[in-house]
């Protein structure tokens, strides 16, 4: 009964298999397009033009935040050329106006640590050293991110996200933990693992797997799936201790999302199709060295999750969130390019090329692979996709490859089941997948001393490689730490000095990010005979627009301190209200907008104007009534007086007669 | 001459009864100054503000909120307050005017520096996101019901009632079932995963 079974799901799988064999495959020259398609959708979205810069003066407003630091990671791992130095710039900035306020960069959210970091990295930074906090200390992001987070608050304080992320970025360039650190490794690993809940996948809360959480979940374990090490742990929904390696735990995570995956492609994430869903779990695949376009479990009614999330490309290049219309709320639109599913669609598809490009993977920041080790390592999976018997010597060639790479080996669970069987032991019960071999394709070599490519052919172009790794190589990341900071000398171009001419007398905060990347660059480059007049020009420049912003901050504070409530508002008042309209009126055209609810400003100053004309003219009427009042009563009087003359004349004439 | 000054004293009273009662406004002027007062032939919506289920999370709440000035002990931030429904008003203009009134602290991100394009309301009252457990922060319905995107994009109609809770298990905890975690999470945890 049982062998009947097993030959029936064989079967059916099988058939299955055969089914969706069919599906369509996209070239890496469609996948390219669709990259360039979205670059393009963001720069017109920015104001910038298809030949400028994404990330140009307006786009640099937002460094720092969601939307501001996902672009830079998809636009960098591609090694799109692009202005990364203003970036490196403006966000050191950013990070080091962040630290003064308590929470630093957030007082919950550690998750702000790990995308920024993410992005410095992308953009060819450090992000072991941005900028200094207020004692003067070097700010190092990987430290006060991830492993000493905890000395502020838990680094999953936010929920299962910050430990994920966590692990991500203290991976991107496997940073080293030292001694006395707050977390290890393993606490953060082991922290992700326990709260994977029954169905296996893994949610921010509740008992359901989302498959966004559980495709992060595997991003941050992939670099362990070939692990052997098993942890003992307690469950956090439903306190059994288990003991399990990543691997174990990974699969089971593939097999629920393989199960949640529409018959479209693409996933539900707790009720709404929609395409982030698809592209974490495609970024996820990716990671683990699965190919999305050719793996049966992820190919569902002949849609793979490439169609998936293609399904929700829009004309003009960006992509859309879901198509879920509400009918209630015509203003949300949901059928519209939108900036949180294009940046992640820009990731994921980067994921994809690099994955078939032979390249690290997405969230893998070091120098590529050596050429004749990549050949070492593609040659051993083939070897393994073939084993026979040939186990023991297979598994002696991939002890031979550096640790730091095995995880690049990506189908040695093959290998180690076939030991295990060999040796008489028993393999996990995981359904093993019917998989597609990964296509082979040529190793690429990297030149160290390239940074990035011009890029005249389309979509060739080399990742910037980390800053950190640039000096020393040899040494790897391990020192990175206390490294200062060095940035290849930048050169200061003719239109550079022009952009530091053609900054005008009267200064405005929309030069800030033009100033700042200046400075970078300058502080940067070679020295040449002006280079320290330029610097002053700069630094005075970027004092100047400093005290703008200050003043923005305290106008938009005052105005909430003194103008309100309205009701209240009396004649007292008029001192206050005219000092904020006349600060107000100072600031330029472009900083006015800056100024948040100036129709109230505006209200109140015409309140107290009113109540200042009403007294006057008020006044002037008490005035001239006063004033009226007083001549006629002179006159009345005048009149009195004029009448007893007459009369006094008239009795004198009249006695004058009588005496005559 | 007696006569004369009771008179006068009688015109100055006159005047200043008139004056006192009406003001010296143009129509423009009139009408700005009075945008937010409430006419019989006014529309209205109703804006309240509440935290009461940190008053059952108590024990996860960040220990410098643990206070009255924080927390209020029946847990009501603004009770029930009627204001003026302008032209085009959105759930955030109002809750934006509503925290200006009463000078409630309240901090939001620009649609342009999130990922889902709406304003985002990180703190009110100094209540923050995740400030009582991982699953915390603002989360509004109209009507009782929870919509499923940001405040800025929601505009009101006459008679509405607009409600802000804090909740501190996504929603589940202020009788929110239906809605999504993506959507919830947008609107209680500005809907960055990362």
């Amino acid at each position: 009964m049982k062998r009947f079974l097993n030959t029936t799901i064989c079967l059916l799988l099988s058939l299955s298999f055969c089914l969706n064999i069919f599906a369509k495959e996209y070239e890496i020259s469609e996948i390219k397009d669709s990259i360039e398609g979205i670059i393009n959708w963001k720069k017109l979205d920015n104001g910038s033009t298809p030949d400028g810069y994404l990330i140009n003066n307006v786009f640099l407003e937002q460094a720092g935040t969601t939307p501001g630091d996902w672009f830079p990671i998809g636009l960098g791992r591609y090694g799109y050329p692009d202005d990364y130095s203003a970036y490196l710039a403006v966000i050191r900035e950013v990070v080091q106006e962040r630290y003064k306020t308590p929470g630093k960069l957030h007082a919950a959210k550690s998750t702000e640590w790990h995308r920024i970091s993410l992005a410095i990295l992308a953009m060819g930074g450090n992000p072991t050293n941005v900028g200094v906090d207020q004692s003067g200390k070097p700010i190092n992001l990987i430290a006060d991110g991830s492993y000493d987070r905890g000395k502020t608050a838990s680094l999953g304080r936010q929920g299962i996200n910050g430990w994920i992320w966590g692990l991500i970025m203290l991976d991107s360039m496997r940073y080293p933990i030292p001694d006395g650190a707050f977390y290890t490794r393993d606490d953060i690993i082991v922290e992700i693992l326990r709260q994977q809940l029954p169905d296996g996948g893994f949610a921010l809360s509740g008992n359901q797997s989302d498959p966004d959480i559980s495709a992060m979940a595997l991003q941050a374990l992939a670099p362990y799936y070939n692990n052997e090490t098993a942890y003992t742990y307690t469950l956090a929904k439903t306190k059994t201790e288990v003991t399990k390696t990543v691997r174990q735990v990974a699969d089971e995570t593939l097999l629920i999302l393989s199960k949640l995956q529409l018959d479209s492609g693409d996933f539900h994430s707790w009720g709404t199709a929609n395409v982030e869903s698809a592209a974490q779990v495609m970024v996820a695949l990716c990671s683990l060295g699965i190919n999305p376009q050719t793996d049966s479990r992820f190919i569902k009614n002949k849609n793979t999750l490439l169609d998936g999330i293609m399904k929700y490309k829009m004309p003009d290049g960006g992509f859309a969130h879901s198509f879920t219309y509400d009918e209630n709320n015509p203003t949300s639109l949901p059928n519209q390019s939108n900036n949180m599913a294009t940046e992640q669609v820009l990731y994921t598809l980067v994921a994809y090329t690099r994955f078939k490009e032979n390249k690290r993977i997405l969230y893998d920041f070091r120098p590529e692979i050596p050429g004749d080790l990549r050949g070492k390592i593609n040659a051993l999976i083939s070897k393994i996709n073939k084993i026979n018997g040939n186990e023991n010597a297979l598994m002696a060639e991939y002890q031979s490859i550096p640790d730091s790479e095995k995880s690049y080996v990506y189908n040695y669970y093959k290998l180690s089941n076939a030991v295990k069987i060999a040796q008489g032991g028993s393999v996990p019960k995981i359904k093993e997948p019917v998989l597609v071999p990964i296509q082979k394709s040529e190793s690429v070599k990297i030149d160290a001393d390239q940074i990035y490519s011009t890029g005249e052919e389309k979509g060739n172009y080399t990742t910037k490689i980390p800053e950190t790794l640039q000096k020393s190589e040899s040494e790897g990341a391990a020192d990175s730490e206390a490294q200062a900071e060095t940035v290849e000398n930048i050169v200061f171009t003719q239109a550079d000095v022009e952009g530091v001419n053609k900054l005008p007398a009267a200064l405005t905060t929309e030069y800030y990010t033009e100033v700042l990347s200046l400075i970078y660059k300058l502080e940067n480059s070679e020295d040449f005979d002006k280079k320290s007049e330029f610097l002053e020009r700069l630094y005075s420049a970027k004092g100047e627009i400093a005290s703008i912003r200050t003043e923005i901050d305290n106008i938009n504070a005052d105005v909430i301190e003194q103008l309100y409530p309205f009701d209240k508002i009396t004649l007292w008042d008029k001192g206050k209200v005219d000092s904020i309209v006349a600060r107000y009126n100072k600031l330029s055209d472009y900083d006015k907008q800056k100024i948040l609810r100036v129709d109230d400003i505006l209200k109140t100053k015409t309140q107290v104007d009113n109540l200042l004309r009403a007294i006057i003219i008020w006044s002037l009427v008490v005035l001239l009534i006063i004033t009226l009042s007083l001549i006629v009563s002179i006159r009345i009087k005048k009149r009195r007086k004029q009448k007893m003359f007459d009369k006094m004349q008239l009795d004198e004439a009249f006695y004058e007669d009588i005496l005559k | 001459m007696k006569k004369d000054l009771l008179v006068i004293s009688f015109i100055i009273l006159f005047v200043v009864v008139t004056f006192r009662g009406t003001k010296i406004q143009s129509v423009d002027e009139y009408y700005l100054t009075h945008i937010d007062d409430i006419m019989p032939n006014s529309k209205t919506v109703t804006l309240s503000i509440v935290c009461d289920t940190i008053l059952d999370n108590y024990d996860r709440l960040d220990p410098q909120l643990k206070s009255d000035k924080y927390v209020p002990s029946d847990g009501i931030i603004l009770p029930p307050t009627k204001y003026v429904l302008r032209e085009q008003d959105t759930v955030y203009n109002i809750l934006d005017r509503a925290v200006r009134h009463n000078k409630i602290q309240m901090e939001h991100q620009a649609p342009h520096l999130n990922s889902y394009g709406s304003v985002y309301i990180q703190g009110i009252n100094y209540l923050y996101e995740f400030s009582c457990g991982p699953l915390s922060g603002w989360m509004y319905r109209v009507n009782g019901i929870f919509p499923n995107y940001g405040c800025s994009k929601y505009e009101l109609k006459d008679g509405d009632v607009i409600e802000w809770l804090y909740t501190c298990d996504l929603g589940r905890d202020v009788d929110c079932q239906w809605l999504g975690i993506r959507e919830s999470t947008s609107i209680c945890l500005g809907g960055d995963f990362n």
